[in-house]
């Protein structure tokens, strides 16, 4: 832990008792016991907790329009169920088995009314493969170069709105938010059912130019 | 009248697709969950996020068709997998580490009482002079300086003394 324990330790405290996300790192983990039982005390401070009004109807959303073709069979239900609490626990047991049928399909392409092509960089500036984080207007996203197409995806996370930064050495983009990632394509990779990404719409011009359809 | 709502209370059967009713009655369930979380994790920032977690898994299982009571098991099983995750990823534990969250018992039901009793619980385990810095910091609210003014001690020594009673606090096991 850098700096003396007992000031990191006030950090987190002090965090907990204005509301704030727990923000750790890894050398935290000397002091997991008294992080937890921070975050009790903290809990314990606000008495027992109801859903905030918004973010229950956030979620009866996400009930409600699950998506209703994908049906899962009971075992592969558990088998999503187990394979968190395995891949968690122990990494290997049944993990992979069972996130493609529950997820929603890839995410809509982002349409915005009176948009406009924004010049975002040059063909030349995008390494192969390598997600480059550019702004059109309101939209940002990341684009990306295979050969000479490019894709592009929104570059926030589609459960929380945090915004996504590349991890170039295991090739996705990951939320800073939560433990949540997603490939260059937009869908997650393994371990959260989370919606796909919003598709960004992008061209290339015949000069070699880069277009995000953005806003103004 | 809806299938839904014709069920018992006791026996009542939560399905996706759903009426809004059964929409209700699976949240009513998430509100448990969510209080479950936020008492582990004690901001609302990650209550939510974890409890959206634990919905979105939830879901195919909804859609099934399950008595309320497998449901809650259900839920609960995934919402102390889903803290584990949680706490191995933001603090980078072992494995080994990482059982010890999975094995928190689950709670047989509305874990309502649970935060403020369980801590009284601890705090009344625990030194005068540990139980004193914690009351003030987390019950009451009271900055480093207020507390070391109350307790006549510089900020600097109650800094101390929070991560020592903290550290105590995480030993004790209230039953």
């Amino acid at each position: 832990m850098n700096g003396k324990r007992e000031n990191r330790i006030d950090k987190i405290v002090s965090d907990l008792l204005r509301g704030r996300r727990l923000k750790l790192r890894g050398g935290d983990a000397e002091e997991k016991a008294a992080i937890t039982a921070a975050a009790r005390l903290a809990a314990a401070r606000q008495g027992s907790q109801r859903m905030h009004p918004a973010f229950r109807k956030r979620l009866a959303t996400l009930l409600e329009q699950a998506p209703k073709k994908d049906r899962v069979t009971r075992r592969a239900a558990l088998v999503a169920g187990l394979g968190l609490a395995a891949g968690v626990a122990a990494g290997t047991l049944l993990g992979r088995a069972t996130q493609p049928g529950v997820m929603p399909v890839a995410g809509a392409a982002i349409d915005p009314v009176d948009g406009r092509w924004i010049d975002v960089a040059a063909m030349s500036d995008l390494a192969e493969g390598q997600g480059k984080r550019v702004k059109a207007g309101g939209i940002g996203a990341f684009v990306f170069r295979r050969g000479q197409s490019v894709t592009a995806v929104s570059s926030i996370c589609s459960h929380l709105p945090c915004e996504l930064w590349w991890d170039g050495s295991n090739s996705h983009l990951a939320c800073p938010c939560h433990p949540a990632s997603f490939r260059p394509d937009g869908k997650p990779t393994d371990g959260y059912a989370l919606p796909a990404l919003n598709a960004v719409q992008v061209r290339v011009t015949a000069e070699g130019r880069i277009e995000v359809l953005g806003t103004e | 009248m809806t299938s839904e709502e014709s069920e018992s209370e006791s026996g009542q059967v939560l399905q996706l697709p759903t009426s809004a009713r059964a929409t209700d009655i699976a949240l009513d369930e998430l509100e448990l969950v969510y209080a479950f979380i936020y008492a582990r994790v004690g901001n609302r920032a990650d209550a939510e996020d974890l409890t959206q977690q634990v919905a979105l898994k939830a879901i195919p299982r909804l859609r099934e068709g399950a008595p309320a009571s497998a449901i809650r098991g259900y839920l609960f099983a995934t919402a102390r997998s889903v803290l584990g995750a949680f706490w191995s990823t933001r603090l980078g534990l072992s494995e080994s580490e990482l059982r010890e969250d999975l094995a928190m018992p689950v709670a047989p039901g509305p874990p309502s009482e649970e935060g403020t009793e369980t801590v009284q619980l601890i705090l009344a385990q625990l030194s005068d002079n540990y139980r004193r810095v914690l009351e003030l910091r987390f019950l009451h609210g009271y900055s480093l300086k207020e507390v070391a003014s109350e307790m006549k001690s510089t900020v600097g020594a109650i800094k101390v003394m929070q991560l020592r009673a903290l550290r105590a606090a995480a030993k004790v096991r209230p039953e």
